[in-house]
């Protein structure tokens, strides 16, 4: 299970997010203040951090994270909303939420941050198919096969994965699996999407593994 | 004193006086060269016998004493002027209209004078060249006249001589220096302008924090003083903006802590209603713990909204236009709010095409700030709907997104527009980036426009 650094110097709201994530099977080390913060770093998956801390602040603290280690996600957990705090936050940190928040957010918001930075390995149910988001083995459960994609389908799909229950825009998906800038009118993305659909949907007239949000993107939920 | 030599009302003294100075010199040093000149020219007459007045008088008396005299006498009258004025001649016409006498007369005389031509020979010689004086010989009219002529060049001075030979080099003696003075004036002007140029280009020149910088001083006369100032205000205006800057800041660092400090203990309201939901609980109970957890999310909501109006009453929100994607803004602001309206269960409606211009000027922290205040309104207020449509329409004016719901709509807020803090924020950006809104709502429903003017 993924073990989690968590750095929070209010003792109720510290140990009642750490009680929480800990009830969701996750493994938590909290801490009060960033210092000897170097021993854990080895042995955590993601780290979520307060930025009013005592000592060094939560921006500092995630900095020096990022520069030691670099495919570490780090969440920013902050009463500070100013634009200005979400900006420095996200110039280093891969996700930033405000206080006050519900646990399911934040558990969801780990989630994502997890499996986009691969230190999830749990295996993927989504309707009919079996994903190992590691190896992207997909599983038919109807047919006990395997579904192979190729080139751009593949990363597609793993783009998809990677960015679980988030709905993806389009020119979100030609970009981050292109890497070039989408153009208006563009149908190649379309043509990959039904291609990955005749493959992995048991109805591909009637998707739901890919699901349509109408006029707005795509989405893979779990 | 100093001060007053280097103004340019000093130097422009020093022109004007010059070229007064130097119109004078010009006379004097002329008035001089004029005088030695005619020095070397000999007069032929005293002033006394050049004098017009006196010869016609004598002349006239002269004739007078003449009466019944010969011809010997009239010749020896002729004989002792000629002593006087040898540039002189003169003749005499009897009461017959003949010519009797006459000395040295070098145009033709008729001999016959009739009294046409005598009439004739009395208009021409009128105030003319040569001078001319006709007296009556004796006491009346019946005993002819005499004639006495002189060319009137010889009763000029010597001064006059010269005027005549070198007036045309003291006019255009005078027309140079007038020119001289016009042309320095010229080039006095010329060099002002040319500065007054310069110190305008300077002035307008813009640091990278949009202050004007300061201007080199290379004189000290009045367009120096006025660099001076200039340079003067610069570093006032650079020092009010600092001062600004930090208060900003302040302020700023103010509103964030503040935010902080009244959203932990939210917090751990949170923490305590979630920890109860837990347990067992009647439903009346449950539904209380579900009221608090909404107001918490909706006073969280407050702060937020009420710490962005104080920045932006005050306008230390900042605000940094860029060319945007505004279809994309808004697409992607609606994928992470359709899951919220999702479970809401919401039937969410997007109809996004494209304009002609899909890039508008905006501030994307500003857009998306505005979509998040509508769309969590729509969340919270027309949430009996469960409905929400998104769409842009274009016109020949203008092109604007639409967001419809069928909520109860905003009972009183279209007559009081922007009485919601939220939508006093909407107001404010939206007006700020220089687009409009409008407003449209009743009983089953609100519509709402952003509207950016072509």
């Amino acid at each position: 299970m993924a073990r989690i650094l968590y750095i929070e110097d209010e003792m109720e709201i510290g140990s009642w997010v750490a009680e929480d994530l800990t009830s969701r099977g996750y493994e938590v080390t909290w801490r009060q203040s960033g210092e000897n913060l170097e021993h854990y770093l080895k042995d955590i998956d993601i780290a979520v951090l307060d930025v009013m801390l005592p000592g060094l602040d939560g921006f500092s603290l995630g900095k020096r994270i990022k520069r030691e280690v670099d495919n570490l996600p780090i969440l920013m957990l902050s009463a500070r909303t100013a634009v200005e705090d979400k900006i420095e936050g996200l110039s280093f940190a891969d996700d930033y939420l405000t206080k006050p928040f519900h646990p399911e957010e934040l558990a969801a918001r780990i989630e994502v941050l997890l499996r986009r930075f691969q230190k999830n390995e749990d295996i993927l149910e989504i309707g009919h198919l079996k994903i190992d988001p590691k190896t992207m083995l997909i599983i038919n459960q109807n047919t006990d096969e395997e579904i192979l994609l190729t080139g751009k389908q593949f990363y597609l799909f793993q783009y998809f994965i990677r960015h679980l229950n988030q709905i993806l825009t389009k020119e979100q998906l030609y970009e981050g699996v292109w890497g070039e800038k989408y153009m208006d009118g563009d149908k190649t993305l379309m043509v990959h999407i039904r291609y990955l659909r005749e493959k992995l949907e048991e109805n591909p007239a009637k998707p739901v593994i890919i699901e349509t949000i109408r006029g707005i993107g795509y989405r893979v939920k779990i | 004193m100093m001060r007053l030599f280097r103004s340019l009302l000093a130097k422009y003294m020093m022109i004007i006086i010059l070229a007064i100075f130097l119109m004078q010199l010009v006379y004097l040093i002329l008035a001089v060269f004029v005088f030695s000149l005619s020095k070397g020219i000999d007069e032929t007459y005293s002033s006394d016998e050049a004098d017009y007045e006196a010869i016609e008088k004598q002349w006239h008396e002269e004739g007078k004493q003449l009466q019944g005299a010969t011809v010997q006498e009239v010749q020896q009258l002729f004989e002792e002027w000629k002593d006087k004025y040898a540039d002189a001649s003169m003749f005499w016409v009897n009461q017959d209209g003949d010519l009797v006498t006459q000395l040295d007369v070098t145009e033709e005389l008729p001999a016959e004078w009739t009294p046409e031509y005598t009439a004739r020979f009395i208009k021409e010689r009128y105030d003319g060249d040569p001078f001319t004086v006709i007296a009556f010989v004796g006491n009346d009219e019946s005993n002819g006249f005499i004639v006495f002529e002189i060319p009137r060049e010889v009763f000029k001075t010597p001064l006059e001589m010269t005027y005549d030979k070198f007036g045309a080099v003291l006019l255009i003696g005078s027309i140079i220096i007038i020119f001289l003075f016009i042309f320095l004036s010229f080039l006095f002007f010329k060099g002002i302008r040319k500065r007054l140029l310069h110190l305008q280009e300077a002035m307008e020149i813009r640091d990278v924090d949009g202050l004007p910088v300061q201007i080199e001083v290379n004189k000290q006369d009045e367009i120096g003083r006025l660099q001076q100032a200039f340079n003067q205000m610069v570093d006032e205006l650079r020092e009010s903006k600092l001062r600004e800057q930090e208060e900003e800041q302040l302020r700023k660092e103010l509103i964030a802590n503040l935010s902080h400090d009244l959203r932990t203990p939210l917090t751990k309201i949170n923490a305590q209603i979630y920890e109860l939901e837990k347990a067992d609980m009647p439903a009346s109970t449950a539904n209380s713990l579900t009221v608090m957890e909404r107001s918490i999310a909706d006073i969280d909501k407050l702060i937020e909204n009420l710490m962005s109006y104080t920045l932006l009453m005050a306008s230390k929100y900042k605000l940094d236009l860029e060319e945007r994607d505004v279809i994309r803004s808004v697409r992607e602001s609606l994928a992470t709010w359709y899951p919220a309206f999702e479970k809401e269960g919401f039937t969410v409606e997007v109809e996004i095409g494209t304009f002609k211009h899909n890039n508008w000027l905006v501030d994307p922290i500003w857009f998306n700030r505005i979509l998040d205040n509508l769309l969590q309104n729509v969340l919270r207020h027309a949430n009996s709907g469960k409905y929400l449509a998104v769409k842009t329409e274009s016109t020949a004016q203008y092109d604007a997104f639409i967001m419809q719901d069928k909520g109860n709509g905003m009972k009183g807020i279209t007559e009081k527009k922007g009485a919601g803090i939220g939508l006093s924020i909407v107001d404010m950006m939206v007006k700020g980036m220089e687009m409009d809104w409008e407003i449209h709502s009743n009983d089953h429903g609100t519509m709402i426009k952003i509207i950016k003017w072509k």
